[in-house]
């Protein structure tokens, strides 16, 4: 067997090994052309979609938002004079005189401003309203004083125990 | 860039040359596909489809054989990104063939051998089709070699150098298995 020729075809060639390769040779890889795909585009429907699906949430939930508002402002508007109409004369009187002719605000405007007016202006009580809850006020302070007399009263009396006792039932349970 | 590839591919083509041109050719065109020139992939699909199609016939009968070259080289061009080393496309894809042959297996019957073995019309073919199945039965280390040698017509130095193996094994599974193969085709022409 002629190796040279098995390795790199050099040299004489073998007549077996040709006439193997004659036979096996109808088998060799016939070229055919090789489709090269197109590169593949990138699709952005989805990234469209998720984008759109936000922009409608966004929109819905602004809508949403500005129709709540609107509802609640007349509420709040008339919830406000019903608290109101009990103010000390006193400052009524220093600021009815000059009446300034009111600036008219947006919805929005007027509700912030209503807002800020129900948190600074302190409660406004009549004398009965006072006296009643002075009166309510003691009462609780009474009963207060007497809780903690009783809360003394039985903090001593659990001092004032033996020790002896103690270590007698402790030892008893043990 | 085209050029450069004409120049690479038709130097004079001495044996040692082409051992030593062989993963430098791949090297730029590797690059090239990687930078986007499709073109570069049709010349390395020129040089690799004789060493896909011969570790394919190896291994899955002839009627699926071109098919599958055409799925492994599709895999490959989707895949080159994933090829850390350029310069080795050709153990790469020797390696993707030989693990579709292995899945053509899993996934396929019985029945295909015999529809190959009927295929074979012509006197000459079927000849050639009895030694293949030879080559087939021989064992797995000898049968790739053996066929890239005397089917697709390489020489041992290219098929070192295309699947990566180093020449001496090379060497030694030729002459090994080509004594395999005369032992067979001699109790074959007994009968």
């Amino acid at each position: 067997m002629n190796d040279d020729y098995l390795w790199d075809k050099s040299g004489p060639p073998d007549p077996e090994i040709k006439q193997l390769e004659e036979i096996l040779g109808t088998l060799r890889y016939q070229p055919k052309p090789f489709e090269v795909p197109a590169p593949r585009r990138r699709s952005y429907f989805p990234l469209l979609a998720i984008a759109a699906t936000l922009l409608i949430a966004l929109l819905a939930g602004g809508i949403w938002l500005r129709v709540r508002t609107r509802d609640q402002v007349p509420q709040q508007q008339a919830a406000v004079p019903e608290k109101t109409p009990i103010i000390a004369p006193a400052v009524e009187e220093k600021t009815t005189p000059t009446p300034k002719p009111q600036k008219r605000l947006a919805p929005r405007e007027q509700n912030v401003a209503v807002y800020h007016k129900r948190r600074n202006t302190p409660p406004a009580l009549t004398q009965h309203d006072r006296e009643e809850a002075l009166a309510v006020k003691q009462q609780l302070m009474f009963a207060l004083r007497l809780a903690s007399e009783k809360l003394n009263l039985a903090h001593r009396k659990t001092q004032s125990m033996s020790p002896a006792n103690q270590i007698k039932n402790q030892h008893r349970v043990g | 860039m085209a050029a450069t590839f004409d120049m690479l591919l038709t130097s004079p083509k001495e044996t040692t040359e082409r051992e030593s041109a062989g993963p430098r050719v791949e090297l730029v065109l590797v690059r090239a596909v990687l930078d986007g020139d499709r073109e570069g992939f049709a010349q390395l699909y020129d040089l690799y489809a004789p060493l896909v199609h011969g570790i394919l016939l190896a291994r899955v009968p002839r009627a699926e054989v071109d098919d599958l070259v055409q799925d492994i080289f599709l895999h490959a061009y989707r895949k080159l990104h994933t090829l850390r080393d350029a310069a080795a496309f050709g153990p790469w894809i020797a390696m993707i063939a030989r693990n579709r042959a292995v899945d053509f297996h899993r996934r396929s019957k019985e029945t295909v051998e015999i529809n190959d073995e009927l295929r074979g019309s012509d006197m000459h073919d079927s000849k050639a089709a009895e030694i293949l199945e030879l080559i087939r039965n021989l064992p797995e280390a000898y049968r790739e070699t053996l066929v890239l040698r005397l089917v697709e017509g390489m020489t041992g130095p290219e098929i070192a150098a295309r699947t990566g193996l180093t020449a001496a094994s090379v060497r030694v599974n030729l002459h090994r298995g080509m004594k395999l193969l005369r032992e067979r085709l001699g109790f074959m022409e007994g009968l």
